[in-house]
């Protein structure tokens, strides 16, 4: 929750001059927050048009979004910015994404079912039986993350539907990639989340959710575009091509910026600064330096990267998918998506269809390296490979490259990152933002969030820790909103029933009590035969002496029976609450896995 | 992972459940009275069965129920008073196996 620490007087606030790094959703957000609190923000943008990763570029009137942007969010203040800025401008798109895997598509998220009959008869009994095996003998230690999914999934399904998408994404073997990148995630999907979703049917809203997403008419970047319209209009300032070359502090605050426009160096001066660059980028432009150790931490952090070959084929429709995983080793391209399935006015003329042909690389290698020309040629051989086209349908294309698209988490990170937080923490006048700023996998929504956040956190003294901007909420999305649709009373109250019903009954108490009543209920029942006397006192009781050795219906066999009742109680009263224990624990165990299961068959959709 | 969602997890790790007395008790003695009512009326139904002599007799042994019971017979009525006496020894039985339980437990908690 924020901490609202002082509220700034309106003069105060209208002293203050805000410059932003970076016009991507998290920049060009915290740019009309401020717009609206009458502040004249200005935008510094290194490309030559807004929305950064989320941009669309436009080749031959054809739209291209870099990456394929989903509008869906849980975040309330997002979602009401973009119906503010584009009401009457989104479509309802249907939503449809396959696997492409050994010259077979796959449903995706997948089913088990039609995975099995896609792969064949030979190919699903070995997946069975490495499944078995692995249930069997699992790793003992689940370090990384072919570990991790092999555990659950089995080796040969890992290798199948796991590795050469996760390898070809990041660029390393999944045996080195540390099972916390992604596991992590799965690992900590709480009880309560597993929980109320199998207790909780879903909606058909929850359904429409799932199956349909918004999407802008012409890409992400109208949304930009719109909202840089919206901060101009505010008397806000957007340059484009001005790439920062310096960052100029003294002590523990920002006081100018030097950017190099058209080859010639402006000095912007500014009270407030907002970045959205790489926290790579801005810590190698700082002068005076940083320190050394965060000069090094800075330098550790790495980067994945991807390029996207655009192709305009002749043909009115190729396949009915927003996009398709393209797991097959043969082929380099690693997701392609189909732009006019997102929306049909990314195209305009209805007879062609434009494809996104994404390839995952890192700036420098060989794929990064090669012309265009040679990729829009390797494209075109790949997308006929697959089948979606025919290499003579290909009329034109184009490469868009997206530098620093992913940060890596690799083993190192999370310690380069501790050193950089608390180095950027220190400067007064300065809050970094969006998801190469955080260095944290943010999807745009949560970019866009702390934009707002960091305006919040200048304008109004509030202290939001934007580095706890939650993305890990993105992989539980589908199945948090069964709770997240019901009232807060319902959930609260549905909470407290799981919590009494899903206790641990101590063993050992329950047998106690069960114990000391047994014994006091046969200790009364000799008692009240010898009370009522009789010429043959209670025969049928006395049988009990067949498993009680030494018991008779006497004062003495009373506390015979008093000591063996006790004992048979706490027996059967301890093993009840450890069958009962073990029994909730399966049935909880069973729960999550299911759970687990069910966000790591979507798990592709978070790369 | 916010606090509030990890909060069910330590709750269920950490604590110890505890028993309603009174729910317990109530379904203890409904359960116990019933049984005592279904089994009665189901020796009726069946009808007697021949004794050592050849009288016949009609459950011989849960009529002993009557030696605690005061007033049980295995008779229609009997099989309503046996459901009384069913739900009273029930209802006490299970409200102090709870509380008992409870006790223990908060013993155990507090040591």
């Amino acid at each position: 929750m924020p901490i609202k620490q002082t509220s700034m007087s309106e003069q105060e606030i209208q002293e203050k001059q805000f410059v932003i790094i970076g016009a991507g959703p998290a920049g060009l957000t915290a740019a009309y927050e401020l717009a609206k609190h009458n502040l004249r923000p200005v935008v510094l943008e290194l490309g030559d048009k807004v929305g950064g990763l989320a941009r669309t570029e436009n080749y031959q009137g054809f739209h291209f979004d870099m990456g394929g942007h989903r509008f869906f969010t849980k975040v309330n203040e997002v979602s009401k910015m973009w119906h503010e800025v584009l009401d009457g401008n989104f479509l309802r798109r249907p939503r449809l994404s396959r696997i492409y895997y050994n010259c077979k598509f796959f449903s995706y998220p997948l089913k088990p079912i039609n995975t099995l009959l896609g792969l064949g008869f030979w190919e699903s009994t070995c997946i069975l039986l490495s499944y078995l095996k692995w249930q069997v003998f699992p790793y003992r230690q689940e370090d990384t993350f072919e570990e991790w999914v092999t555990n659950r999934f089995g080796k040969r399904l890992f290798q199948t539907f796991f590795k050469t998408y996760t390898e070809k994404v990041w660029g390393i073997s999944c045996s080195e990639l540390k099972a916390e990148w992604a596991a992590q995630r799965i690992k900590n999907l709480s009880l309560k989340t597993a929980l109320i979703s199998m207790f909780v049917k879903p909606a058909n809203t929850i359904k429409t959710l799932i199956e349909e997403f918004d999407y802008p008419r012409l890409g992400p970047g109208m949304m930009w575009k719109a909202v840089q319209t919206e901060i101009e209009r505010n008397n806000g300032v957007v340059q484009l091509n001005s790439d920062v070359v310096q960052i100029n502090r003294v002590g523990n605050q920002i006081e100018s910026i030097v950017i190099s426009e058209n080859g010639n160096s402006k000095r912007i001066e500014g009270t407030h600064f907002i970045s959205s660059m790489a926290l790579t980028d801005f810590v190698k432009r700082l002068k005076p330096e940083a320190p050394a150790e965060v000069v090094r931490a800075a330098e550790r952090l790495k980067y994945r990267d991807f390029l996207t070959v655009c192709l305009i084929v002749n043909k009115p429709d190729l396949f009915p998918d927003n996009w398709i995983y393209v797991h097959d080793p043969t082929v380099k391209v690693g997701r392609i998506q189909n732009f006019k399935n997102w929306s049909p006015d990314m195209v305009p003329d209805v007879t062609k269809t434009s494809l996104g042909l994404e390839y995952f690389c890192t700036a420098g290698d060989e794929l990064w390296n090669m012309s265009d020309a040679e990729l829009i040629e390797l494209g075109k051989r790949e997308v006929q490979q697959i089948g979606l086209a025919r290499y003579s349908d290909v009329e034109s294309g184009c490469v868009f490259r997206v530098p620093k698209s992913y940060p890596i988490y690799d083993s190192d990170y999370r310690d380069s990152l501790a050193t950089l937080k608390t180095f950027v923490n220190g400067l007064e006048n300065f809050q970094t933002i969006g998801r190469n700023g955080l260095h944290r996998y943010n999807n745009q929504d949560h970019a866009m969030l702390t934009g707002m956040l960091a305006v919040r956190n200048l304008v109004l003294g509030e202290r939001n820790d934007l580095w706890n901007v939650n993305a890990d909420q993105e992989y539980h999305e589908e199945i948090r909103v069964d709770a997240e649709l019901l009232s807060a009373d319902v959930v609260e109250s549905l909470e407290g029933a799981l919590a009494s019903v899903f206790l641990k009954l101590d063993r050992v108490a329950f047998g106690l009590s069960l114990g000391t009543l047994s014994g006091l209920g046969l200790f009364l029942a000799t008692l009240i035969l010898l009370f009522k006397g009789g010429d043959v006192v209670g025969p049928n009781l006395e049988l009990l002496s067949h498993y009680f050795p030494g018991y008779g219906v006497s004062t003495a066999g009373g506390v015979i029976a008093l000591f063996y009742g006790f004992l048979v109680g706490f027996s059967i009263g301890w093993g009840f609450a450890f069958l009962r224990n073990a029994a909730v624990f399966l049935y909880a165990a069973a729960v999550h896995r299911r759970a687990e299961l069910y966000v790591l068959r979507k798990f592709l959709e978070y790369f | 992972m916010t606090d509030p969602e990890k909060k069910l997890d330590e709750i269920v790790l950490t604590r110890l459940l505890r028993l309603n007395a009174k729910v317990q008790g109530l379904v203890t003695g409904i359960v116990l009275g019933l049984v005592i009512f279904v089994a009665t009326n189901w020796l009726i139904f069946k009808g007697p069965s021949v004794g050592k002599e050849g009288q016949p007799v009609l459950g011989p042994h849960l009529g002993l129920l009557g030696q605690y019971f005061i007033g049980y017979r295995v008779t229609f009525l009997g099989s309503i008073v046996g459901f009384v006496y069913g739900f009273a020894l029930g209802f006490f039985v299970g409200y102090s196996l709870s509380s008992l339980y409870n006790w223990f437990v908060n013993r155990k908690e507090r040591s």
